[in-house]
This record gives C-alpha cells, structure tokens and sequence, in this order.
C-alpha cells in the first residue's frame, strides 16, 4: 500500500459517489408526548419521578432505568444553572459559524436531570459554570411540541 | 425478593483456557486512502499472521470491529468486510461499541479463545472514514436522540468541550496542563511508521490553533483516518509451538453508562471506573497505580487520556495532569502512557486504534515495540477505549507472565 504519497482529494482517485436515500419518522413517545404537548399548549416543563426511588428525571421518561418501576409526572420550574458550556465556532461540516454558537449542559431545578440547549442574551466572557438560568419560550402560536420551542436559556 | 449479587460480572466464571497474543499487525493511518476497508483489513491481518508464523489456513473463528456503518455509507459493514478480513467459510462474527470497539473487539476474541470455542481467533478492526462527506465528523449528527438532541445540531466536538469544560472545572486545571498531552503524544509518534500526525509541537501551539468549540482547539483533537489492525489471539498450546515470549490477557472489563448523557457527571469517566475494575479484579490487580507498568488509555482529545487515567485508577482524581507535568507519563518516565503516539498522533480510524492501543500493548510488552519501547522494565499494561455516546468503557490488562 501507499506509504509515501498524501491524498487530498479524494475525488481524483477513481471512484463512484454513492447516497443512502431515506428518510425516518421518529415518534416522540408516551412520555415525549405529554412533556411537549405540556411545553407547546401551557408553557409548562414536565419532569418524572420514580415511585421507588424517588430519582427525579428530565426529561421526563415512563420508567426508572435503574429500579424498572414506574415514574409519576411532576411539573417543574424550566429554571436551572449552567453545568458546562461550549463555544462552537466550527459547524458540523467543519466550516466556521459566523457568530458562535453557545451550548451548555443545564442543570434542572427540582430534577436529577440535565438537558442540553443553547445559551442566549449573553456573552460568552460572561458565562460561568453554576450560572442560574431560565428558558426563553417561542410564543404560544409559534410552538410546535418540539424541544427548539425554546429558543434558549438567559440569565435570571 | 432481593437477591445478593455480585455487582462486577464475569468473575466467577469458568474459563477453558488461557489466552495469549502471538501477533499484531497495523496499516498506515491516513486522512484518506485509496485502499477500501476490505483492502485495509487485508494487509493488516496479513502483517499479524506473518508475525505469529501462521497461515489463513490456521484461522478457526474472526471478530471484525467496526464502529459507525455511515463512515464506510455501507449497512451490513460487517458482512462487507468479510472476504478482506479472512472470514470467508468460517465463524464470523462483528462487534461494536462505537469509539470502544478497539478494545471490545480484542475481548470478544478473548471470549472465543478462553470459552474454548476456539484455539486460534483472529480480530481484525477496521475504519474508513474518508467515504463519508461532507465530512466524516457529519455522521455524528445521527447518533443523537432524535426528539430531544438532534434538533439542536448539536455535533461530537461540542459535546467533548462541554465535557473538558466540566473536568477542567470540578478540578481546576488548566488549558496548558492539559495541552501537555498533545505534546507529549505527537512527539512518540515520530517514532510510529503508522503515524499521521507525528510533529513536535509545543503547548503554545496548542492554546493558539483553531478554535473548534472552546475550550477545544484544533490541536487538542485527534484527526479523522482511514486504517485497520489486526491481532492473534491463542490458545496457550499454540502460543508454545509458536513463540518463547507470548503476552497473555490477564483481564477483561466493559461497562456502559446511561444513555441519557445529559443526566450523568461528566467529570468523571465512571463507566472506565467500572470497566477497570471488572479487569483488574480478573488480573488480580488491587493497586493499579504500583502494579501497571505501561498504558495505553484512549486519547481522542487530550483532556480524555487524563480523564480515563483517572478512570482507570493510574491517578487520583486531578492528578493525571501534575503526572504528566512531572514526565511520569513520558516514555522514559515511571509510568509512561500513551508510548505507540496515541490517537492524538498516530491517527484516529476509530475501531482501527485497537492497533495503537491493545496491539502497542502487546508489543511493548513483548519488547517488539522498537524505538517505541519504553525505558523502564514491563510486566503489566493496561489498554482502554470509550465511545457511543460517550457512555461505554473497555478494558484489557495484559500481561507477560502468566
């Protein structure tokens, strides 16, 4: 094989371009189903807690995955603090963002969980881990039951 | 009812035999290569099989290791790498944990050899990643949870800068201590005829490349590769026909964390934890620290050799990055790791790093390392991979004394 020679185009070398054309239909599920109709008809945030254990998750699931019993749907405030946070600058084709992109891991008040989304109203220099914040809501006619009904988190 | 059990698996279970490696064999690690995986696979197992002195012939059952199908653009990769792999009329079987397949595939071998199945397994790990465009990092966008994760777009090297974020955090280091590693890596590399990214570099030119998504720069990552490796694994009557100096698995380990990622601390690798301690129990190993002589931790980031240093129980908690400062990891150092380069150096063809993880292993303790050998005297190493969704730890202890 070729030790020597670097190849930067893949594309002179002789080859065949090729797609897997398909496309999928994910259902939200039992529990995906009421946390997002809670989010898009109320405004509301949904977590589950486990009958046995008492572990609180978000987002919300139908079942504990560590006792296998079942969980009860408590509401919650959508408030949090900032676990971790990640200035993207490259997309996921490597090409750069114009303006970057702030994601962190939030830590959600009243829950064992965390989710991740985006940070907004803010500059990155400013952000700390620990950080308290509250999401920003698409307004009620925009919502669509989706998790990007909430555009991002801001400062409280 | 309750029932006592035994927390780590696989413990007590009835092993038929030993199980020692006799050979390895690698292919060069580059952005793209013109071989196909098929290719790939056959010079790596044919490279393994002159080392051992053994013929395709002598080939009782293959494990292929191959992690995402999108990278090859082919479903059923495994039964597409068949023919290259030396699967064709015998037992065949592939695994995968994603980024732990370099260190899953080796122990599922372990499993055929030890359960008897078979006295001569070959593994064979092969990636090709340069197929999938716009690039292979795009593949990553369909590993997440489709209702809650993916609509954000979030991608792979994110995340990781949100878990280096958190490590950094918990444990107060800093960039230039974990930028060490990079250095460190890329420099043993030199030494690593497979290598991709060998240089000498400096910490400055870490802190200084490209921001990817901060606290991750271009040269805190690992490179996207095309490769494959290959190792033999045998019963130890074989081994004694075939050579003085075998290396014997001493211990196994694998465990997953939840799915769920966002709901786990990501400061500590707990899954490397629970993985090392199913393998160490099995080796009989109960001070990692004293009794590893040579490591080969999974290092697609720099910050991840440190954090699955600290999994493995080679450094406390924070400890991996005064280590390394300290050169107890260099080469020549009390506890070198990372010596074949690393995936930091020498490439990441995901699967295929088992060639620069178990198969590094096996020939610095087998002393056929070269100038990749390190300085001190070695009995025991330790080699671990991570992967899916950052959840899964693997683990292999080997060792040259039965």
């Amino acid at each position: 094989m070729v030790f020597n020679e670097k190849i930067v185009d893949a594309g002179e070398l002789k080859h065949i371009e090729g797609k897997i054309e398909l496309y999928w239909i994910y259902t939200s599920g039992e529990a995906g189903d009421r946390f997002f109709k809670a989010l898009k008809d109320e405004g509301k945030f949904l977590a589950a807690k486990c009958t046995c254990c008492g572990k609180t998750y978000f987002p919300p699931r139908i079942y504990c995955e560590y006792d296998f019993s079942e969980t009860e749907f408590v509401e919650i405030s959508g408030e949090g603090c900032v676990r971790a946070f990640a200035v993207a600058t490259l997309d996921n084709n490597e090409e750069s963002l114009k303006n970057p992109e702030i994601y962190a891991i939030i830590d959600m008040d009243g829950t064992d969980g965390c989710i991740i989304h985006l940070l907004g109203e803010m500059d990155a220099e400013d952000i700390r881990v620990g950080m308290k914040v509250k999401p920003v809501l698409k307004s009620k006619e925009e919502r669509e039951g989706r998790i990007t009904d909430i555009l991002y988190f801001k400062p409280v | 009812m309750l029932m006592e059990i035994e927390r780590i698996k696989g413990l007590n279970f009835h092993k038929k035999q030993d199980v020692a490696i006799v050979g390895a064999g690698i292919t060069t690690f580059k952005r793209r290569l013109n071989e196909t995986g098929k290719e790939l696979s056959y010079y790596a197992v044919k490279q393994a099989l002159e080392e051992a002195g053994l013929g395709i012939e002598d080939i009782e059952m293959v494990v292929m290791g191959s992690a995402p199908d999108a990278f090859d653009g082919l479903h059923m990769k495994g039964e597409y790498l068949l023919d290259g792999s030396g699967g064709s009329d015998r037992p065949y079987m592939r695994v995968f944990v994603g980024g732990g397949t370099g260190v899953f595939a080796p122990i599922a071998g372990y499993w055929h050899v030890a359960s008897g199945l078979a006295d001569v397994c070959l593994v064979v790990c092969e990636e090709k990643m340069s197929s999938c465009h716009p690039h292979p990092q795009s593949a990553f966008k369909y590993i997440w949870d489709p209702i809650l994760d993916r609509p954000l777009q979030p991608n792979l090297i994110w995340i990781f800068a949100l878990e280096m974020r958190r490590y950094m955090h918990v444990n107060n280091i800093k960039h230039e201590d974990i930028a060490l590693v990079s250095v460190k890596n890329k420099a043993n590399a030199l030494d690593h005829p497979a290598a991709q990214l060998a240089e000498r570099i400096t910490v400055e030119d870490v802190l200084n490349s490209e921001p990817m998504a901060l606290p991750v720069r271009r040269l805190d990552v690992s490179p996207p590769s095309d490769g494959a490796s290959a190792l033999i694994m045998v019963a130890p009557h074989i081994a004694r026909q075939l050579t003085d100096d075998p290396v014997w698995v001493a211990g196994v380990g694998w465990a997953l964390d939840t799915t769920w990622w966002t709901n786990r601390d990501l400061y500590f690798p707990r899954y490397v934890a629970e993985a090392a301690r199913m393998a160490y129990k099995m080796a009989h190993i109960t001070e990692p620290r004293k009794e590893i002589d040579v490591a080969e931790p999974y290092d697609p980031f720099d910050y991840k050799e440190l954090h699955h240093m600290e999994g493995l129980g080679l450094a406390r908690k924070g400890e991996a990055p005064i280590l390394t400062r300290e050169g107890v990891t260099a080469r020549d150092g009390d506890l070198p790791t990372c010596p074949s380069g690393g995936l930091l150096g020498v490439g990441n063809p995901i699967a295929a790093t088992m060639g620069v993880k178990v198969a590094e292993l096996y020939w610095q303790l087998a002393y056929r390392a070269g100038k990749r050998q390190v300085a001190k005297e070695v009995t025991r190493g330790v080699a671990q991979a991570w992967g899916d969704l950052m959840q899964v730890g693997t683990v292999v202890v080997l060792s040259n004394k039965r």
